[in-house]
């Protein structure tokens, strides 16, 4: 919420340990993964192609899995409570309260994917094989409306979550993207100095 | 300025919404922005005064506060809820045509972005600052944009995104916007966009904060 660890008044901490207290124990947190080998990588053209579907997400999404030899694609979504209550239309409702819950939502669901990452990793790790970090469409250049792309190796309602027209998922709090897996694939943090993306939101911040 | 005034801006100033109101816990119990606004208009100030002598100033100070990393969203969100409760006394006067809007502002999140926390607070401030405020929510496509043109000439609109990936869609709301109505003001913000990409996107205005979009639409009526 960038105030300084320690420095966040008072009436934030207790209306952030309030929300805490309504949301827990937090049961409709899902993730699923599907993993596929039939895949071709081309970082130099920054695609990548699963099946008969060729991505776009960019050079610098495909050069991080260029070693893959396969992809795992997942869905991860922090569930309908949370981000319904981060929803709720103004101006009747408690504003502050609605913005803890969507920062309360989106920390949800990116320790929720974490987490489906370390159990992937812990998987792979057991058969020899490493994974790459998560990469999702609307980041790193990579377009969003790739979303419809991903989302045709899901069935319906895939892990609770579907896709809007204009590629936007529901629930709100929800991840998606692709993992690489491989003996050879390298783990890196996100890292703003393998992406030309001058404009990202997150570029910079320290995570 | 009016003693009652004065601590009509500091309420808003400092978040204090109501009597009930807990915070912030140096205001504890005292009466807030809501009592305090239909206190002034029972005391025979108009709106026009409350706007320009309480709510104006006291949202000005906390943009300017918020674009100095002094205070952080929670706080401008406490006080927008504080002016919007201040606001609920002053709307009647406005519909009824005693107290004149200074323009009007259509604001929305672009096609493909659900991110509406900075687009609230810009409508918010702005509706503070005296505009009416036409909010077409999150995810807007650019027929809506249009329509919502169509119905208020002369209308001013704003364009948030918060995403990089999104940014092609402000660009493209921009063009289409811009082709059919070419008089049309265009302001745009979001966490991405810069004043390099709006004047490429050929939109009118970026501020990297609400104060900004304030300052911009009040020299428009000055």
């Amino acid at each position: 919420m960038g105030y300084p660890a320690g420095k966040a008044p008072g009436h934030l901490t207790a209306l952030i340990a309030e929300v805490f207290e309504e949301l827990m124990p937090l049961e409709e947190i899902r993730a699923e993964y599907r993993i596929f080998d039939d895949i071709a990588i081309d970082p130099e053209a920054g695609t990548l192609k699963v099946q008969e579907v060729t991505f776009n997400p960019g050079r610098t999404v495909s050069g991080q899995i260029r070693e893959a030899e396969k992809a795992a694609l997942f869905v991860c979504t922090a569930g309908a409570t949370v981000s319904d209550r981060s929803r709720r239309r103004i101006p009747d409702d408690d504003l502050l309260k609605l913005y803890v819950y969507d920062v309360t939502g989106t920390m949800v669901v990116e320790k929720a994917a974490d987490m489906m990452l370390h159990e992937l990793r812990r998987k792979m790790e057991a058969g020899g094989c490493r994974i790459t970090n998560r990469f999702s469409p609307g980041y790193c250049g990579w377009d969003l409306a790739e979303q419809h792309k991903l989302f045709s190796f899901f069935r319906n309602n895939y892990c609770g979550v579907t896709l809007s027209e204009s590629a936007l998922m529901k629930p709100v709090k929800s991840v998606s993207g692709i993992i690489g897996i491989g003996r050879e694939v390298r783990f890196a943090p996100y890292n703003c100095s393998l992406c030309d993306d001058k404009n990202c939101l997150y570029r910079g911040r320290k995570t | 300025m009016n003693q009652l005034l004065e601590k009509l801006s500091a309420c808003v100033e400092f978040g204090k919404i109501d009597i009930k109101s807990p915070y912030p816990p140096s205001m504890k119990d005292q009466e807030g922005a809501f009592e305090l606004t239909r206190s002034a208009l029972d005391a025979g100030i108009s709106p026009g005064e409350i706007l320009e002598e309480a709510l104006i100033p006291a949202m000005s100070r906390v943009g300017q506060k918020f674009s100095r990393n002094e205070i952080f969203v929670p706080q401008m969100l406490m006080a927008a809820k504080a002016m919007s409760s201040s606001m609920t006394h002053i709307r009647p006067y406005y519909l009824s045509g005693e107290t004149k809007r200074k323009g009007t502002f259509i604001i929305g999140t672009v096609t493909g972005d659900l991110h509406d926390i900075g687009k609230n607070l810009v409508a918010m401030m702005i509706e503070g600052a005296g505009w009416e405020i036409i909010d077409l929510g999150v995810d807007v496509s650019v027929d809506k944009f249009i329509d919502a043109a169509e119905k208020h000439p002369g209308a001013v609109v704003g364009l948030s995104a918060l995403l990089t990936t999104t940014m092609e869609n402000m660009r493209r709301t921009v063009a289409t916007l811009k082709e059919k109505f070419p008089h049309l003001r265009i302001l745009v913000g979001g966490a991405p966009v810069t004043t390099e990409f709006c004047e490429k996107i050929g939109a009118d205005y970026y501020s990297p904060d609400p104060q900004g979009a304030v300052d911009y639409l009040s020299a428009l009526v000055r």
